[in-house]
């Protein structure tokens, strides 16, 4: 099998920059699933328990003050800041903390004597957590002030008593059940989302320098003198395109499965694969189209990253598709890496297999294959124009 | 001389397409994608008004006083809630299929003194439904306190009524500073930090074209009687001129196609894009004088830095950048990436200069030890052959 051994050689030429390619991508992606993937975890705790990060800055120790924060830490989480301008804003901006509240000397004092005084916030403009604390707050300074207008000379201790009871007065809440939780597979979800950018790079960087070397015209000339049948040319050529392409998305694959064997043994994986090797199906379209249209090896990197990172930016691969904008998924709708990663995201939320819940996910399969149809076809469209030229 | 060498090094690497894609087209490609990508993400966090229902029943009609305090902040601009009134069977078809976060159910008014007068119907917890119930709660919290108070202080009724009626807003808004903490500006800020050192393949060029031992072309110049400072610099300064306008049509482009926000000091906007472009070029110069092998390796070295710097410095994660200046904060400060980017950052965000100049002040003398290092190594150099 010359044919196929020629193209191996190319190939392993190639090896080392797609083995950068592999390695910072095995890296990164790894690096950000299990941070998002903690991250997910962390967010969906605070929401359940609806506890926001804020920073409490307080310039005076009062039992009044005392009491508050210690109510107020049933809808947050205290995160203990310096007072400096600087690393107070830093927080803000990355949000590890939404909301600053700062209760200024004598406040206790003035509320006392039934003066309007202020504590200061700093928040995210209008988000929803601070919406939530602000209503806190002022209910509690609201119910403290009815008792501090109406039994003169209270005292602190027992303004905090008094507060303390009515606060605990609450709703009940009933809690319609919605069936099963679905697994952990937020780690899976992330890795096989980026799994699309690793993936499609290296198909893009192998087999498009493999078809650039072959359709030089002069070595195609020569080939074509050669004593094999183009049968068998052409035939030992898709080979080792099929070998490469199983074994690229099956490097990757292992990887997943090896840094999260805990959570790999479930039907959820099973379909994270399919759904993957499909996806790497349509990879090998769209390396064999543009290996097709590009003419210089240097322009192979840029095509690369101009078609990677376009795809894996509009379709949801790096922001989830909860965040973008919609007029922008309808577009990213006429690729194929959206498919890939909502079924991905479809996948990580299943709990019951039946044909009612698979079906959106076949669906997106079968469109990815749809697309890589499209792009073989158009492919041999240009490779026809190219043979003629 | 300088002139004529300048003139023909700027029409030299004017045909030079793959450069011109790497510095110019890429960026603003990127931040295409960036602003596609991320112009919904902090709309995420923004508070809209809940959807609620209330099941419509003689309980509710009756309880006039948690009838018209829901009724009162379901009105307006700043409401809280989307008040729909139903029936109970409505209520649970309307929060199975998500068209509201929780329905408000009023228990028999007769016994007002029951343990929990007021239910909240959801069907998973969060913030909205939180929200709904802290404002129920806050209602009976509310009555719970006036029925202490008249039990202790009985003559007080009329007051107390009264003083129920007005609320007091106990909290100011104090922002940060001027600016917003919008947290997608950090992903622009890598994205101009990442361009600028892309300058450096300008500047791995200007070494290859006069370093003999690396290139033909090299060669020639240096049998050329132009002392070989003077070429490099009338060259180099073509390269700079070339990364600079692209850095300003980047700039233009951010600003007045994407909106994108920079704060209000054009002037330091600028000279911080200039010193980043300074300091990318010479540092694209530096890597290629001192790593002494194939263009290929070259590449992957300034890359594997660049791209380093810029995972460091947020580019695709932006709490990387908050991490390691809380973890490593040596580290943030040694990163040429995040130094750039904290500059802009700086510049939108903080109202004193003194962290800017600081990474500014660097920064400079990153520069520097690129430039006079770069001059040692290629300084003087002859060949037994080549």
């Amino acid at each position: 099998m010359p044919v196929f051994r020629l193209c191996l050689k190319i190939l392993k030429k190639q090896l080392p920059i797609m083995l950068v390619y592999l390695i910072v991508f095995l890296v990164i992606s790894l690096i950000m699933s299990s941070f998002l993937a903690k991250e997910q975890q962390q967010q969906d705790r605070l929401f359940t328990q609806a506890k926001s990060n804020i920073a409490f800055i307080c310039e005076e120790n009062t039992p009044l003050v005392n009491g508050f924060k210690q109510e107020l830490s049933r809808v947050a989480n205290f995160v203990e800041l310096p007072d400096e301008t600087e690393a107070l804003q830093d927080a803000l901006y990355f949000r590890t903390v939404t909301y600053i509240l700062r209760v200024p000397e004598g406040f206790t004092e003035r509320f006392m004597q039934g003066e309007n005084v202020q504590l200061e916030k700093t928040a995210v403009p209008d988000s929803i957590s601070s919406t939530y604390l602000d209503l806190f707050i002022e209910q509690y300074f609201n119910t403290a002030r009815l008792y501090v207008q109406q039994m003169e000379n209270i005292s602190q201790e027992s303004l905090v008593q008094y507060l303390r009871s009515d606060l605990a007065v609450g709703a009940s809440v009933e809690l319609k059940t919605i069936g099963e939780q679905p697994l952990n597979q937020n780690f899976a979800n992330y890795f096989f989302n980026f799994l699309a950018f690793s993936l499609l790079s290296v198909l893009i960087l192998g087999i498009g320098t493999l078809l650039l070397v072959f359709y030089d015209p002069d070595l195609m000339r020569r080939n074509a003198c050669a004593p094999l049948s183009s049968s068998s040319v052409n035939l030992q050529f898709i080979l080792a395109i099929l070998v490469f392409t199983v074994l690229a998305w099956s490097i990757m694959v292992a990887f997943c499965l090896l840094f999260n064997y805990k959570n790999s043994l479930n039907l959820n994986t099973l379909y994270f694969v399919t759904n993957s090797l499909v996806f790497a199906v349509c990879g090998t379209g769209i390396s064999f189209l543009i290996g097709n249209l590009v003419k210089s090896h240097n322009a192979i990197p840029a095509v690369n990253n101009v078609v990677t990172l376009g795809l894996c930016f509009i379709s949801g691969v790096f922001v989830p598709m909860e965040l973008i904008a919609d007029s922008v998924l309808r577009i990213a709708s006429f690729t194929p890496t959206y498919w890939f990663v909502k079924a991905n995201n479809q996948i990580a939320k299943l709990t019951q297999f039946d044909f009612a819940n698979l079906e959106p996910i076949f669906t997106s399969m079968l469109i990815q294959l749809g697309f890589a149809l499209a792009f073989f076809a158009a492919a041999l469209v240009a490779n026809k124009k190219r043979r003629f030229e | 001389m300088f002139v004529h060498i300048f003139r023909y090094r700027l029409r030299c690497l004017l045909r030079d397409k793959e450069t011109f894609f790497w510095t110019l087209l890429f960026p603003l490609l990127l931040a295409v994608f960036f602003h596609l990508a991320f112009s919904n993400l902090s709309k995420a966090e923004v508070f809209k008004p809940i959807n609620i229902a209330v099941v419509d029943d003689a309980n509710y009609q009756n309880h006039h006083s948690f009838k018209r305090a829901l009724e009162e902040v379901s009105q307006g601009d700043d409401r809280l809630f989307n008040l729909a009134t139903a029936s109970r069977g409505r209520c649970d078809q309307l929060l199975d299929n998500n068209s509201i976060d929780g329905y408000i159910l009023v228990e028999n008014i007769e016994n007002i003194n029951a343990e929990k007068p007021i239910r909240l119907v959801v069907k998973r917890s969060g913030f909205n439904q939180n929200i709904i119930k802290s404002f129920i709660d806050s209602y009976l919290q509310t009555e719970s306190a006036v029925k202490t108070i008249i039990q202790v202080n009985p003559t007080k009724q009329q007051q107390l009524l009264n003083s129920l009626d007005e609320r007091k807003q106990y909290l100011t808004e104090v922002s940060a500073s001027r600016a917003e903490p919008d947290n997608i500006l950090n992903y622009f800020y890598t994205l101009i930090a990442m361009a600028c050192f892309y300058g450096s393949f300008l500047g791995m060029r200007e070494i290859t074209d006069i370093q003999a031992d690396i290139s033909a072309l090299a060669a020639r110049v240096n049998t050329a009687p132009v002392h070989k400072l003077k070429a490099f610099l009338s060259s180099m300064s073509a390269s700079l001129l070339i990364h600079l306008t692209e850095m300003l049509l980047l700039l233009i482009f951010l600003r007045f196609v994407l909106q994108v926000d920079f704060g209000s000091r054009t002037g330091l906007v600028l000279l911080t894009t200039i010193i980043g472009s300074l300091a990318g070029v010479s540092f694209g110069a530096f890597i290629s004088a001192l790593v002494k092998k194939s263009e290929g390796v070259k590449i992957a070295v300034l890359l594997g830095v660049i791209m380093t710097g810029c995972f460091l410095a947020g580019m695709m994660y932006q709490n990387m950048k908050y991490i390691v200046s809380q973890k490593a904060p040596l580290l943030s400060y040694l990163n040429p990436v995040n130094l750039l980017t904290d500059a802009f950052y700086c510049l939108y965000y903080y109202d004193s200069l003194s962290r800017y100049a600081l990474n500014m002040g660097i920064l400079c003398i990153f520069t520097i030890f690129f430039c006079l290092a770069t001059y040692s190594i290629i300084r003087r150099r002859r060949y037994a052959s080549l």
